[in-house]
């Protein structure tokens, strides 16, 4: 408190100068037409800009929301599309509802970990068992295929990326399955690697990759990526190809599990 | 005495120097050396009073409220400044008003020429303040503050003629 006082006492003229140029301003810009104009303006400027940083900000922070409203939404429509549906006796009698038997579900998830740089990329998800989550789950985004679960904690799952060198996908391209293997060799980002395809197919670069029907972890049609690079091997009848990923493993945010509803009917039917 | 001297400047500002209409560019605000010569021995709280009452009675007469008082007040601010960097304590004891003689001239021009274009740079931007012409406020600065110190010149000469008769 003495501290206080001797510096309001040593600091008066000052205080007295601050107040004294605080009474000059009301002055200055409330009596003077010409600097009350000038004043406006200015305030109207800054306003407005910080009207519109405030709206920035605001915009950005409901961001989160909004990406989760819009992952609910696409979710919604996954579940009302054709993709991974079976349908019966469709070609022969039309049965309205009862004829579609959706074979997948999906649920939104967010990451909140994800590798891209190394050998055996994983990312983590916040969603567990707790929401139906388990082991071997297909994991696409919105623009395509992403991974597999690894393992399903109770609220968290860890996903091995499509970037991990012990990931396998089975390619269809053209609506044709290549049944060769498509893998990420750790060499260029977001880049895997095709070898095996017969030089005498008709492959173009530019040329859609997707999922076909041989796996059970995620519906056909799922986009996987596109041809990159068809390069001839010398002395060889393959080509050496190279496909850019669909997603985008180093701005990963939201991703979708893709659950087989019928997963466990379907692989007791392959055992047998 | 001081206080008839004190009048006569203000007058001289308020009745011939703001309506000489020689140029738009010619304004000059001579009644600032009150300020600069002001007695070395008063407080600073005195300083600050002083600045901005003379500030507000040029405010009065030249219709300008509150631009006069705020560049007074920021001159005596930075006087005071200027002035603790002198060696002036023999002078502060005798309260002797702060002119030529009671510091080297160099200093006291640097004093002057700093105080008087600070003055006019503040005061013309002010009034200009949402449309400033750099180059005109420029011309405004530089031709008013000679003008100005040329008339403080004057004062300083005839005030010290005078005291030495």
């Amino acid at each position: 408190m003495q501290r206080l006082l001797d510096f309001i006492e040593h600091n008066l003229h000052l205080i007295l100068f601050a107040v004294l140029q605080l009474g000059c301003a009301f002055l200055i810009f409330g009596l003077n037409p010409f600097q009350q104009a000038a004043f406006t303006n200015m305030l109207s400027g800054i306003t407005s800009s910080s009207n519109q940083i405030s709206a920035d900000i605001t915009s950005y922070l409901g961001l989160k929301e909004e990406n989760r409203l819009l992952q609910d939404q696409v979710a919604s429509q996954f579940r009302r599309s054709d993709i991974g549906t079976v349908r019966y006796m469709n070609d022969t009698i039309a049965i309205k509802d009862s004829s579609k038997h959706t074979l997948y579900d999906i649920t939104p998830a967010e990451v909140i970990y994800n590798t891209s740089y190394k050998a055996k990329n994983v990312f983590i998800i916040n969603k567990g068992t707790l929401h139906g989550i388990s082991k071997n789950m297909g994991v696409i985004s919105s623009e395509g295929l992403a991974g597999v679960v690894l393992k399903a904690g109770k609220e968290y799952s860890t996903v091995m990326s499509l970037l991990n060198t012990n990931m396998t996908v089975i390619p269809n391209i053209n609506g044709q399955e290549y049944y060769t293997k498509l893998e990420w060799d750790n060499q260029i980002p977001n880049t895997m690697k095709v070898s095996g395809i017969n030089m005498l197919e008709e492959i173009e670069v530019g040329d859609v990759v997707q999922t076909g029907k041989s796996s059970l972890l995620f519906p056909e049609g799922i986009k996987i990526g596109e041809v990159l690079e068809l390069n001839e091997v010398e002395n060889s009848q393959y080509f050496n190809t190279r496909i850019k990923t669909a997603t985008n493993f180093r701005n990963l945010d939201y991703v979708y599990v893709v659950i087989n509803k019928q997963a466990q009917i379907l692989e007791e039917l392959l055992e047998e | 005495m001081r206080g008839l001297y004190w009048i006569f400047v203000i007058a001289f500002q308020v009745f011939i120097l703001n309506h000489l209409d020689l140029s738009v560019y010619l304004v000059p605000q001579a009644f600032i050396l009150l300020l600069i010569g002001l007695n070395l021995g008063h407080s600073r709280i005195i300083q600050i009073i002083v600045a901005a009452s003379l500030g507000l009675l040029i405010d009065l007469f030249t219709a300008t409220p509150g631009i006069h008082t705020s560049a007074c007040l920021w001159l005596i601010v930075i006087r005071m400044r200027l002035l603790s960097n002198q060696d002036l304590k023999e002078h502060i004891t005798n309260k002797r008003p702060y002119n030529i003689s009671v510091t080297t001239t160099s200093q006291y021009l640097y004093t002057l020429v700093t105080l008087v274009l600070f003055y006019h740079l503040y005061i013309f931007w002010l009034e200009s303040i949402g449309a400033v012409n750099p180059l005109k406020l420029l011309s405004t600065v530089l031709f008013s503050s000679t003008l100005a110190l040329m008339i403080i010149g004057i004062f300083e000469y005839l005030s010290i003629s005078k005291s030495r008769v």
